[in-house]
């Protein structure tokens, strides 16, 4: 290209941007949301799913989505603060919308709430969970539930059937020990908060869960006997060896493949290990069983502990509200469900009161949509247990996570562990910081 | 007018190290959860971290991590340099092998340890065990969970050491090295009266600064133990960044912080004591 060319080509495209960037910043404003870590799969869906998805219904608006890592909440906190952060707020969980909302960082939701028809597209419960001084300030992106994941085909070689009930669950187990097996595919290596799963089991399945609403509410103390109880039993299958040697080594996609290969019969955690199936089971998915963990006598039926793992917000900063509940709303319909859930279970499984017109993958599991479909049964019918990442405080929850290895390891007792939670929670609810709490 | 070069500098200093020292030190007498308004509570951070006993191990914690830094590193470090500086042939290919681990990002080198080394499933550590040998990962017990990651440090740390005392061998007077060899000194004598001797303020620095990053560690705690199993590798900054951003007690966490400077602020003032006494000779 000659001199000339090149500068009278260059001039008419600087002449033609500058006339055609305002037109196309009118035409498609952007929406900004900051994600967590994901996986090159996962950030496909995203792409795929959530960003095409979005765009193409509604051409006003583009979502960019920013991948900023595990420590999200750490920098969406200090971007809030300095009143930097995205249009949509994507929190840790209800505990961390509090202090936000209190902060006058996030905006009220009532009136897209009312716009979209979100009061009676979404499950109460979840409208509740989400308000703070009677406003709603965040809706949940997904929900999810504990249970006991087991390899089938290591029973059945066995001759062991999936138990349910607790002196089942530790013949079983026992059983397993007995045949060099680890009972529980378990570990917490870069993920600390591992740890609470367990807890939050051994509170809502031997406690109960009315007991933890009490403790909750700030009625009964977490030094009350049937947390004592259930710490106690946590302990022992810890000291039995049921979460086996290598707990404190395992990642969890580690101790999920444990299970995958038949070296664990059981796996007791939440319903996000259904996106393992892909990569660890896609020759075997049959072989996966999944069960509400069994209770104590005097409860009974399996106890679903409700947990919101994620919210979303909008911030009070935003230049793009409406854009950014649009994109809220679009998460919250049906056929984004239906798409995004057909390649990607366990993460965006929406609180959404009618599922009948969504349509899911045949590739997909049974098991995953029967498991949903039992708790949102639970949720519905409110006979749903409470998990310690969407109901505790933070200092609170962050005591139950790290002091329980101060049991398992010799370092504290029972009655020490459960003071100093109770003391904790007490601080904390002194300061307002005790996330809403449905009532029963 | 001369002074007025000083102001670029100071302005900088003001600005990144003052205001968020001195607004530190005052967050460490407020409850602030990082997002609401603090609200003044006197002294009650520090009381709290006084009955907390992480507290006081994690203290301990970093006290064992300054004096295993202050002997192992810096005594390799000596022990290799010297060689070089006798044995030349090859002290520039030994000096990159030994520099090498520095250059790798602190995140790499716990992983590739975590991952490689010390895991029961992938690591060094798991293939002993298959091989009949139990060798559990340090990381996961109690007693010695600090030393595990100590020694992921140690690596990657004293090859740096060892090239700044090889740099400051090189400087003593090499008629003082020749002298002592012809009046028969031995290897050892020639360390103990001259070499040592010679580098004097450069192993005082370093041992300073060794001190003063003692008690800022934390990249290598955080990626391999997060400080446990059960708080057994928790150290003072690790302390501290759970408190502002998991337990959201920015105030508690800045009272933690206020101690680490503490034990900064007064190997600073030995070190300029040293030096002030240093140039008075």
């Amino acid at each position: 290209m000659k001199r000339r060319t090149f500068l009278t080509a260059s001039s008419g495209a600087l002449i033609g941007a500058a006339f055609v960037r305002p037109g196309f910043a009118q035409q498609t404003k952007p929406v900004t949301w900051w994600y967590e870590s994901a996986a090159p799969a996962q950030k496909e869906a995203i792409s795929n799913v959530l960003v095409d998805g979005f765009d193409a219904a509604n051409p006003e608006y583009k979502l960019v989505i920013d991948y900023r890592g595990s420590e999200l909440d750490k920098q969406m906190r200090v971007a809030m603060l300095s009143g930097s952060g995205p249009d949509v707020v994507y929190t840790a969980g209800p505990s961390y919308v509090a202090p936000m909302a209190r902060a006058g960082q996030l905006l009220s939701l009532d009136d897209y709430a009312k716009k979209y028809g979100w009061n009676d597209r979404i499950l109460p419960v979840f409208l509740e969970m989400g308000r703070y001084d009677g406003q709603l300030f965040a809706l949940p992106k997904t929900y999810e539930t504990l249970g006991l994941f087991y390899n089938k085909a290591v029973l059945a070689k066995h001759g062991w059937s999936a138990p349910t009930t607790i002196p089942e669950l530790e013949e079983l187990a026992d059983e397993a020990l007995k045949a060099n097996l680890v009972p529980f595919a378990s570990g917490n290596s870069g993920w600390r908060g591992n740890n609470e799963h367990y807890v939050t089991i051994a509170l809502n399945s031997i406690a109960g869960p009315e007991n933890v609403y009490k403790a909750l509410k700030g009625e009964l103390p977490w030094t009350a006997e049937p947390f004592v109880t259930a710490i106690s039993k946590l302990n022992d299958w810890w000291q039995k060896g049921y979460f086996g040697p290598n707990y404190f080594s395992l990642e969890t996609e580690q101790f999920f493949a444990q299970l995958a290969a038949g070296n664990s019969p059981m796996l007791p955690s939440g319903t996000w290990h259904f996106q393992y199936i892909s990569t660890y089971m896609k020759d075997n998915p049959e072989d996966l069983g999944f069960v509400g963990f069994p209770s104590a006598a005097n409860i009974g039926a399996p106890v679903y502990a409700l947990g919101v793992g994620s919210t979303l917000s909008i911030a009070a900063s935003s230049q793009n509200p409406d854009g950014a509940a649009a994109a809220i709303d679009y998460v919250f319909s049906p056929k984004f469900y239906g798409e995004m859930n057909s390649v990607w279970q366990g993460e965006w499984n929406t609180p959404l009161v009618d599922l009948s017109t969504v349509k899911i993958s045949d590739s997909v599991p049974a098991l995953y949509a029967q498991t949903m479909k039992t708790l949102a049964d639970a949720v519905a019918a409110n006979s749903y247990g409470y998990t310690s990442w969407t109901f505790l405080p933070p200092a609170t929850d962050t005591q139950l996570i790290n002091g329980i290895e101060e049991v398992w390891l010799g370092r504290a007792s029972v009655a020490d562990y459960l003071a100093k939670l109770d003391a904790t929670f007490k601080q904390d609810m002194s300061e307002g910081k005790v996330p809403a709490v449905p009532a029963r | 007018m001369h002074r007025l070069f000083l102001v670029p500098t100071l302005a900088i200093n003001a600005i990144i190290i003052l205001i968020p020292a001195v607004l530190t030190i005052a967050l460490a007498f407020f409850r602030w959860d990082g997002i609401s308004a603090p609200v003044f509570i006197g002294l009650a951070n520090f009381q709290s971290l006084a009955s907390d006993h992480v507290f006081w191990g994690a203290l301990i914690n970093n006290i064992i991590w300054t004096a295993l830094f202050l002997t192992i590193p810096i005594a390799i470090g000596l022990l290799a340099a010297t060689l070089m500086l006798v044995a030349r042939r090859g002290s520039a290919f030994f000096q990159v092998i030994y520099f090498l681990p520095m250059v790798i990002a602190t995140a790499i080198t716990a992983r590739i340890w975590q991952g490689m080394i010390y895991s029961p499933l992938t690591g060094v550590a798991g293939l002993i065990t298959r091989a009949g040998f139990p060798l559990p990962s340090p990381l996961t017990m109690t007693s010695t969970a600090l030393y595990g990651i100590a020694a992921v440090d140690l690596w990657h740390w004293w090859g740096f050491l060892c090239v700044i005392f090889f740099a400051a061998l090189r400087q003593v007077p090499q008629e003082q090295i020749e002298a002592a060899r012809i009046e028969g000194a031995t290897f050892w004598q020639t360390m103990r009266y001259v070499l040592l001797p010679g580098i004097r303020p450069t192993i005082t620095l370093m041992m300073i600064m060794t001190i003063i990053w003692s008690f800022l560690v934390f990249d290598f705690v955080y990626i391999l133990t997060q400080g446990g199993p059960a708080f057994s590798s928790e150290v003072l900054s690790t302390l501290a960044y759970r408190n502002a951003f998991y337990d959201l007690a920015v105030g508690k966490a800045a009272a933690v912080a206020v101690v680490i400077s503490l034990f900064g602020l007064a190997t600073t003032a030995v070190y300029i004591r040293l030096q002030a006494r240093e140039y008075a000779q």
